[in-house]
């Protein structure tokens, strides 16, 4: 074989090279989920409402049995499975979650105790839950600003009671909890659930809760 | 000792010449190749998945998280079962199963290097070739993670899967590193260097390699199985509760092991064994006492690891709990089993490369090996030893602290034999009229990286200074430029040493210097800095950190790329120096005294036309008389081995 063949025939291998790598990599940067964008046409001054449903079941995506949470995307109305979710920064965030899960009594009681901000829950202010009395699903917590809310779970004898999200809150049972933070400077501020709720995997702090876009995510506070 | 001491043309043993094109009527492409391992393993995938469906969909667990691993563990092994099959490594075996024999169809020409091939130097080069794409691969990740980190706060991907392209850099890594040196130089080198025609056992040599490739693809499904969140250190419970990827990590680490353990075992009983007559351990180049050890290593450590990632699939689909702390098993059993095999590791990733350098050290300063039986000895120490550090990795994870001044002062001790080593190396280089050629600079880049991992080693060995750099970068820097700045700088140092030999071609040396030098300044300029970054506190696997510690992250970012594009340059060498425009080597370019290079380059397929009978070791440069090392065409043989071991027949 002469010289340049050969040469054409490494060029076409690093070319299949390079687009492997190319793919992959490609493939895992979009892997990663999707982000809701609270930012466009926010007028400043004006507050922002973020709005959630955690589902026992998300029913989409590769782990539709997995337990997560949902965001109302402003722009089309739709609820997409998603953990990121980016904010004007010094701005008032109202949050409203839909709570469709059900729950249990708590290993650490102190998961059932409101902290950073004033909450409600089906309207009424809330500051604890005793879960031997009333069972928790969830918390809605972001450490690096001090907040937790606990989430109180739905009873799944409920006849409307949603088996697989997008679950929706005109017709199925669920609890309405709602705060307002102000939301701080630029950065990424971590959220999460902190009831190991991962059913199936030991210790309930697998698969989901260990996963980006189910019971953890970011809030991406944007200048 | 057994020898083979006729000539080859009587085809004894295993050693038979190559026969060129079909022995059969088959056409070439209908027989067993990399194509049909490739449909075996898809379809012993599908075949196990499904089997694992059928046994396990039902499972209270598997319903509640959604996933199987019963059919996840299941397909890989049956995966890798089919590959093995697909290339033809169960023929063998069973056809013995119904008493038949099964006659080896050994080809030439470069279809043999796709194949089940039981030439030691086909395996050698076909190692030599999956090492580099486990290297490339991890590299690859490796320029993800510098990538993400080139700013604390602005992310390309989240925390989830940055851990998991760490743990996949780590283990392929950890992996490739492992079989760096003995799989390819150790295998093609060391029945040239002992002067034997084979090695012990054929068959295993090539499964021990296709066992290697088959963990290739088994670790890389992790990517697409979501990735395991644990490092390559596997730790429980986050191993137990970990998603699919995790079970990639623990069969890939079983069947690369089980590789890992015939290799070794397979090399030492061919030093043992199949020594030429007169190659006493006196005699024994120290790059075969390095490969001896490392052997002896692989084999009796690797088990634990073996047995370690068996405990953790059971427990992951058969739902037992050797590693659940609540029922009765302990997560520390992991750590103990992983450790046990884990610093046994480092050695065996360490001592190949001293080996390589001790072997080339005479050559380019045309010196004796200075004290040579210390660093035989020294090599035997660190393998003795090492069984006895392994819990300075817990200090921090649960260790009583009464037990730790022991494993500190054991720590200490493995630094004693280590020094042995280095000093060897010291010894023969000093008042010396080194050559710089591209191997040499190899060999010094070495011990001047090599200082710098040591001494950090010292220091972590200290209980203090552990707990307090624990988990950081200070410790990340220890370790790559312990392995990558020792066995990786070695193994390319063995690359363009040996190249001449193994292909009777000649890698550039204006490229090899240029590949050197960016490699070595790049090293050093990618790993020194997060000696500081360790030290001011950044944590390693963790996608964030402080501000004010950017610059020295970017300057090692920066850095890294370039260490990577300078592996380019020496893909480029090697395929245009090699394929595209090759230039014959001299039969020794670097004028060697090893009995590897008294035989043709390449070697013919039996190595020696007769077995040579060795006199003398292979580092006496620079004597006033000649000694030769071996006589390589004994016309009495009987009386020529008894004259070489010193004593009567």
């Amino acid at each position: 074989m002469s010289r340049s063949g050969r040469i054409a025939i490494v060029l076409g291998m690093l070319a299949v090279v390079v687009f492997l790598v190319v793919f992959t990599a490609m493939s895992f940067v979009g892997s990663e989920p999707p982000t809701v964008n609270l930012t466009a046409g926010h007028v400043p001054g004006r507050p922002v409402h973020l709005v959630l449903q955690t589902d026992g079941a998300v029913g989409v995506g590769p782990h539709p049995t997995w337990v997560g949470y949902q965001a109302k995307d402003p722009a089309t109305g739709a609820w997409v499975q998603t953990g990121l979710w980016q904010v004007p920064a010094h701005t008032k965030l109202d949050v409203t979650i839909y709570q469709f899960d059900s729950g249990s009594a708590l290993r650490n009681q102190n998961w059932g105790r409101v902290t950073g901000v004033s909450a409600t829950l089906n309207t009424a202010p809330f500051g604890l839950i005793d879960s031997n009395k009333v069972p928790v699903g969830h918390t809605f917590s972001i450490p690096a600003l001090g907040i937790s809310v606990p989430l109180k779970g739905v009873n799944t004898s409920l006849k409307n009671f949603c088996t697989a999200g997008p679950c929706n809150p005109a017709t199925q049972a669920h609890n309405t909890i709602t705060f307002s933070i102000t939301t701080p400077g630029p950065g990424s501020y971590h959220w999460q659930c902190f009831i190991p709720c991962g059913l199936g995997f030991l210790y309930g702090n697998g698969g989901p809760m260990q996963t980006e876009g189910f019971m953890g995510g970011f809030l991406e506070v944007m200048a | 000792m057994t020898v083979e001491i006729a000539p080859p043309t009587s085809g004894v043993g295993e050693v038979r010449p190559p026969t060129r094109g079909p022995a059969s009527r088959r056409p070439a492409w209908f027989g067993q190749h990399v194509g049909t391992a490739l449909v075996g393993m898809v379809a012993g995938y599908a075949l196990g998945h499904w089997i694992g469906n059928v046994i396990a969909s039902g499972y209270a667990h598997v319903q509640g998280s959604g996933e199987n691993d019963v059919a996840i563990v299941l397909g890989m092994v049956l995966g890798v079962l089919g590959w093995l099959a697909g290339i033809g490594a169960l023929n063998y075996p069973l056809a013995k199963l119904v008493g038949r024999d099964s006659v080896p169809r050994e080809t030439t020409g470069w279809t043999r290097y796709f194949r089940y091939n039981l030439t030691h130097k086909v395996v050698g080069m076909q190692y030599l070739i999956m090492v580099l794409v486990f290297l490339f691969t991890g590299g690859l990740l490796a320029m993800a993670i510098r990538t993400e980190l080139l700013s604390p706060t602005s992310h390309i991907y989240g925390p989830g899967t940055y851990i998991s392209i760490v743990s996949e850099h780590g283990t392929v890594m950890m992996m490739m590193a492992s079989s760096m040196v003995l799989g390819p130089l150790g295998n093609y080198l060391v029945p040239l260097m002992i002067g034997s025609r084979r090695m012990a056992f054929p068959r295993v040599e090539a499964f021990s390699f296709w066992c290697f490739t088959a963990g290739y693809f088994v670790i890389l499904s992790a990517l697409p199985l979501g990735g395991f969140p644990t490092g390559w250190t596997g730790y429980a419970p986050l191993q137990t509760e970990a998603t699919a990827g995790m079970d990639s990590y623990l069969v890939g680490f079983l069947v690369v092991g089980t590789g890992m353990v015939l290799a070794g075992f397979n090399i030492v009983v061919t030093i043992i064994h199949y020594r030429a007559p007169g190659m006493t351990w006196g005699r024994m180049p120290i790059f075969v006492w390095s490969i001896l050890v490392t052997g002896v290593l692989l084999a009796t450590a690797t088990p634990t690891l073996a047995v370690a990632c068996l405990f953790g699939i059971l427990d992951r689909t058969a739902q037992t709990a050797f590693y659940v702390n609540e029922h009765g098993g302990s997560s520390y059993l992991w750590e103990n089993l992983f450790w046990f095999f884990g610093h046994p590791e480092v050695y065996i990733m360490a001592l190949p490369g001293f080996g390589i350098v001790g072997e080339m050290l005479p050559v380019f300063t045309r010196k004796p090996l200075f004290a040579y039986k210390v660093g035989a000895a020294g090599m035997v120490g660190v393998g003795l030893l090492s069984y006895f550090v392994w819990q300075h990795h817990l200090f921090q994870s649960g260790i009583n602290p009464d037990m730790r001044p022991l494993y500190m002062l054991t720590t200490e001790l493995i630094s004693i034999p280590t020094g042995f080593i280095f000093l060897v190396g010291l010894g023969t280089l000093y008042k010396a009229k080194m050559r710089f050629e591209v191997p040499m600079l190899f060999c010094l880049a070495l011990y001047f990286n090599f200082l710098i991992g040591g001494i950090t080693g010292v220091f972590l060995s200290d209980v203090p200074v552990d707990v307090t750099v624990h988990g950081g970068f200070f410790v990340l820097s220890h370790f790559h430029y312990t392995i990558m700045g020792g066995l990786v700088f070695a193994f390319f140092g063995a690359v363009y040493y040996w190249t001449p030999k193994i292909t009777g071609k000649t890698l550039n040396q204006r490229l090899g210097k240029i590949h050197f030098w960016m490699m070595f300044v790049f090293f050093n300029l990618t790993f020194f800095p997060l000696f500081l970054v360790g030290l001011f506190d950044q944590p390693r696997r963790v996608f964030e950190y402080a501000k004010n510690l950017q610059t020295l992250n970017d300057v090692a970012s920066v850095s890294a790329f370039l260490l990577g594009s300078s592996f380019l340059v020496f893909v480029a060498n090697f395929v245009w120096s090699l394929w595209i425009d090759p230039k014959r080597a001299p039969a020794n370019p670097w004028g060697s005294n090893g009995l590897e290079w008294q035989t043709a380059s390449p070697p013919a397929w039996y190595n020696f036309e007769r077995i040579p009978v060795v006199l003398a070791d292979p580092y006496h440069y620079s004597e006033p008389t000649e000694v030769p090392v071996a006589d390589l065409a004994p016309t009495n043989f009987a009386d020529a081995a008894a004259a070489a071991n010193g004593g009567g027949a």
